[in-house]
């Protein structure tokens, strides 16, 4: 099939040879009248080429670039009129950096469907539609395409409209949008149904396996590719928003609620009375929290909607299945920091909260029980303390709503598995790749659980005993450690992921509170003050630069590639053009390039990579 | 089964024909084993008379300790309905005859596996020295003696504060003790018998036997000891949860066919809350917490049957597995339900009970319908340890 594509193109390039002189063109480029195929070069807009050519009659070679093997083109379909022929460059080499994965890919693609086509001459027309905003980048017209079938053009011509780029990532794999316009009025085609499984949907069919998820990307949140990688959705243009809005926004909630809660107490508990806070503050901030709660969640339900398979792949990502806990702690906190009395709140709300809770625990305390891909000790990472916080936090509001059986037995379950993911974090064992070398704002993590253990036991009990003292010691011991080692919380890229690690400092200020009305003295009042201040501080200065990067540098929800991922490592040749073309320095493209034969094996345990410019997860 | 020499038959076919409810009878038992067919080796008809005996292995106990626990169980409650506010006419129905009647079929049970495997020592010493050394098999070493505490505890006419009782609990302690020094010393000694090496949900079983012992300790009225054992057990405990949680090794710490161990999960925190409840002589707020973990695993086993399919596929010694941990789960709850007098505790025991007791009862049935898949001749825990085949 390619061996007459390149007699084609000789004949063709012998034929206009004397064309080209006319032109300027150096002899490697030879300008070819392209035929235009709905469908794989509607670029309306690229009608830049002399129209003092348009007077050839290419005819003759039009009909040379059919193939033999495919049913005789009656009428050549055209994306647009007759009286302008698209001239286009044909070039030998490839284009541009950015977008030669992306169109290698989708030549690779094209390729196969060639051959396919060669077998089943009567089905699929594969191409899809290019966008507009594509019309930047060259096209890549060194190998001319079959077209292997004619369908009425006027569906084709609306569905190529749509960008289906991004379909294997919504639900049911775009379908849902195709019954959309179905009911809008537009006629279905049917052949696409069959012709999006054969491309890159294939590679999106399932979820990738968590050791994919550990080859292929790095970083202390696991959000960054490798360099080795290549991802299933072109990295250089913006996704569609709901595709970039990551589960973690939840942690903005988190982080507010959990503010409005400290200015509650400060303002209701003894220690902190002097400072006459007035209980405004924490109302405000708790229905500017819950706001955003609605905002967040209304927009994370519309991406179940339309791209639950994206959400599938945040789920089986090692670190963002444990933000999935985040909605339910926040509403938590929402109801914990009402203002209205918690005793009066209605049972049914707790046991509301706490039972998707429940099942999210069966589902993922026993996938480290039973071993496999995801056991403990491979995916052990500070985020981990999101799934066992939400118990306390659940014991600590059940505590203070008056119910007795329930909170004990979320904390009985929280702290078995939080002695077990302790001692498993402070072992750093060798299979786990997931612990970044250097300090990152997810080891405040660390601070969450113990704090707000105590303050749940202090409430089972009744009264701050020694078990509560015990947990709170350790909750400010892990502070201290982390604070005193400030310095090296740098370099790291923002992700709205920070605002979850702010809601343990929160936590911790509490607990010093609650431990200042048990043991009252000028240290525990200093410290309870100063702690708050510093929370309080830090989540102003979140605000700050979360703002900034909202509105300023407009790239508070970057492409979301943590969920792009491929299902099996790209081929070699892949990686090499990639490098070839990409803007990476010579080092890490020998590096990689040596490393790549043996990574092209599916190991389990990931080798490191050897270009250490930024932060790296552990082998 | 063909293997059974003239000599053994009386005594083997007993145990294993006598699961059934029906059938207690030797010459049934007889009839029955010799009737069975062989299917695969009629030249092992000639074959050593002791060939069983080396397929035999201390995992076999699970049977005893069912048996055993589930005595206990039938003792517990029926001690509970003398109280009037717990339950329920369903269980003061359970006439103490058929208690008798269960207790000495578990007593004839063990009795007879002990027999057996005293035998086997003697004749094939360099296999139980294998066994021993076996990462899952080592922890079976330990089921004698839970099930011979269980009967202990659940026995009608001994009363706990008769000497004779404490004799007896001094009597299977101390084996205990010894094989704890022994295996636990490993875990931390010996170099490939390091814990994160050898750990699998079988070791439960060491646990258990700890904790069983200082229960009965507690009910014996000797306090110091039963903290002390209660110690070491739950010291243990803590280790072996966070290291079988890590799973460093992965799934194959366990072939697929002994998935139904992984019911021991539940079995450790359960003892201990029974533990703990007879220590501090109440249900305080650590045997509910123990209790509340074991229910959360069981519910967390429960909801993925996919993990036990394998093992579901052909019947063998290890279905056994099953019905102590949901005994031990029963007893607990019936405790909590004694502390916590509402109504949905009450519920959930009785629905713990009859699960348990439906349990075993069906692995009952099992064994007497197909007694040939309980000494298979490819059992998978064996594969390739035993000296002779």
């Amino acid at each position: 099939m390619e061996l007459s594509n390149r007699d084609i193109q000789i004949q063709m390039g012998s034929q206009l040879s004397e064309q080209s002189s006319r032109e300027d063109l150096p002899s490697l480029l030879i300008q070819v009248p392209s035929r235009t195929i709905a469908g794989f070069d509607c670029v309306g807009r690229d009608a830049v080429f002399p129209a003092a050519l348009s007077e050839r009659n290419n005819k003759d070679t039009v009909i040379s670039i059919q193939a033999p093997a495919t049913p005789p083109a009656a009428a050549p379909v055209r994306a647009y009129d007759d009286t302008q022929i698209p001239y286009s460059l044909s070039i030998s080499m490839p284009a541009s950096p950015s977008g030669l994965h992306f169109s290698q890919f989708r030549a690779a693609s094209v390729r196969r469907n060639e051959a396919r086509a060669a077998v089943a001459p009567s089905d699929t027309k594969q191409v899809e539609a290019q966008s507009p905003r594509l019309l930047q980048q060259t096209r890549f017209h060194s190998q001319p395409i079959l077209h292997a079938s004619q369908i009425n053009d006027g569906t084709r011509r609306a569905d190529s409209t749509r960008d289906k780029r991004f379909d294997p990532f919504k639900t049911f794999s775009g379908r849902l949008e195709r019954q959309l316009s179905n009911l809008r009025g537009r006629p279905l085609d049917p052949m696409d149904l069959g012709s999006h499984h054969s491309k890159i949907s294939e590679e999106t069919d399932q979820v990738p396996g968590t050791d994919r998820y550990f080859d292929a990307l790095e970083g202390p949140e696991l959000d960054t590719l490798r360099a080795t990688e290549v991802a299933v959705l072109p990295n250089d243009e913006q996704w569609p928003f709901l595709l970039r809005f990551p589960i973690s926004a939840f942690g903005m909630v988190l982080g507010v609620s959990s503010q409005a809660i400290l200015w509650k107490t400060l303002a209701t508990a003894p220690p902190t009375a002097f400072l006459h806070v007035s209980l405004a503050v924490a109302h405000a901030l708790w229905y500017i929290s819950l706001a955003l709660m609605g905002l967040v969640s209304c927009i994370y339900l519309l991406k179940i909607v339309f791209y639950f398979e994206a959400v599938r792949r945040e789920f089986h990502h090692p670190i963002r299945a444990n933000f999935f806990f985040a909605p339910w702690i926040a509403c938590l906190f929402l109801v914990q920091g009402a203002p209205r009395e918690l005793a009066q709140v209605h049972h049914g709300v707790w046991y509301m909260l706490m039972a998707p809770i429940f099942c999210l625990e069966l589902k993922i305390y026993g996938q480290w029980m039973s071993g496999g891909q995801r056991r403990l000790s491979k995916v052990a990472n500070p985020s981990n303390h999101l799934s066992i916080v939400g118990n306390f936090v659940g014991a600590l509001l059940g505590a203070k709503m008056g119910i007795s059986e329930g909170p004990i037995f979320f904390f009985a379950i929280g702290l078995a598995h939080y002695i077990v993911l302790f001692v498993t974090l402070y072992q750093r064992l060798p299979t786990n790749v997931t612990l970044p070398k250097e300090l990152h704002p997810v080891f405040f993590l660390f601070v969450a659980a113990p704090s707000v253990a105590s303050m749940a036991w202090a409430k089972i009990n009744g009264e701050f005993d020694n078990g509560a003292r015990i947990a709170y010691f350790i909750a400010l011991f892990l502070y201290m450690s982390l604070a005193v080692r400030i310095n090296f919380f740098r370099g790291f890229r923002f992700s709205l992921a920070w605002w979850a690690y702010t809601f343990p400092m929160t936590g911790a200020s509490i607990a010093t509170i609650t431990y200042a009305t048990e043991v009252t003295n000028v240290l525990t009042r200093t410290l309870s003050i100063g702690l708050s201040g510093i929370a309080t501080v830090t989540v102003a200065g979140l605000l700050v630069t979360t703002m900034f990067h909202a509105f300023v540098l407009r790239d508070l929800f970057p492409n979301d590639v943590s969920i792009a991922i491929t299902r099996r490592k790209p081929k070699f040749s892949k990686i090499l053009a990639h490098f070839r073309s990409s803007s990476s320095d010579m080092k890490e493209l020998v590096l990689s390039v040596s490393k790549s034969p043996n990574t092209d094996s599916d190991s389990s345990v990931t080798d490191t990579d050897p270009s250490v410019t930024k932060g790296k997860a552990e082998p | 089964m063909e293997t059974i020499s003239d000599s053994l038959k009386p005594c083997v076919s007993q145990p294993l024909s006598a699961k059934g409810a029906g059938l207690a009878e030797a010459g049934d038992g007889g009839t029955m084993l010799k009737a069975s067919p062989a299917p695969s080796k009629p030249p092992r008809l000639v074959a050593s008379r002791f060939a069983m005996l080396t397929r035999f292995h201390a995992g076999y106990f699970r049977i005893s300790l069912a048996l055993s626990g589930q005595a206990l169980l039938w003792r517990t409650l029926s001690d509970r309905s003398t109280d009037p506010s717990a339950l329920h006419p369903l269980v003061q129905s359970l006439p103490s005859a058929a208690f008798v009647l269960l207790w000495s079929l578990a007593l004839l049970t063990l009795f007879a596996l002990c027999v057996l495997y005293v035998a086997r020592c003697v004749v094939r010493l360099p296999a139980v020295r294998a066994e021993f050394r076996h990462h899952v098999g080592m922890n079976y070493l330990f089921a004698p003696w839970i099930s011979w505490l269980l009967l202990l505890q659940a026995t009608p006419f001994l009363p706990p504060e008769a000497p004779s009782y404490h004799m007896l609990w001094w009597a299977f302690s101390l084996p205990i003790l010894v094989l704890d020094v022994k295996v636990y010393g490993q875990w931390f000694t010996r170099g490939r018998k390091f814990l994160s090496m050898v750990a699998n949900p079988a070791s439960h079983m060491t646990v258990i036997a700890n904790l069983m012992t200082a229960r009965a300790a507690a009910k014996m009225g000797w306090h110091e000891g039963a903290v002390a054992m209660f110690a070491v057990g739950a010291a243990h405990y803590l280790v072996l949860f966070v290291t079988l949680y890590q799973r460093f090794l992965g799934s194959d710490s366990l072939p697929a066919m002994l998935r139904p161990v992984f019911f021991l999960f539940f079995a450790a925190p359960s003892m201990a809350s029974l533990a703990w409840c007879s220590i501090s002589m109440s249900f305080d707020t650590g045997c509910k917490m123990l209790f509340f973990l074991s229910m959360f695993l069981f519910a967390s086993l429960v909801s993925r049957p996919t993990l036990f399919k394998r093992a579901m596929r052909r019947f063998s010694v290890a279905w056994w597995a099953y019905s102590f941990p949901l005994t031990l789960l029963a007893l607990a709850s019936a405790e909590y339900a004694q502390e916590v007098r509402e109504p949905a505790a009450s519920v959930l025991m009785l629905a713990l009970a009859v699960l348990s007791v439906l349990v075993t009862l069906a692995l009952m049935v099992f064994t007497a319908l197909r007694p040939n898949d309980l000494l298979p001749h490819d059992d998978p825990f064996f594969a390739g340890t035993l000296p002779a085949r």
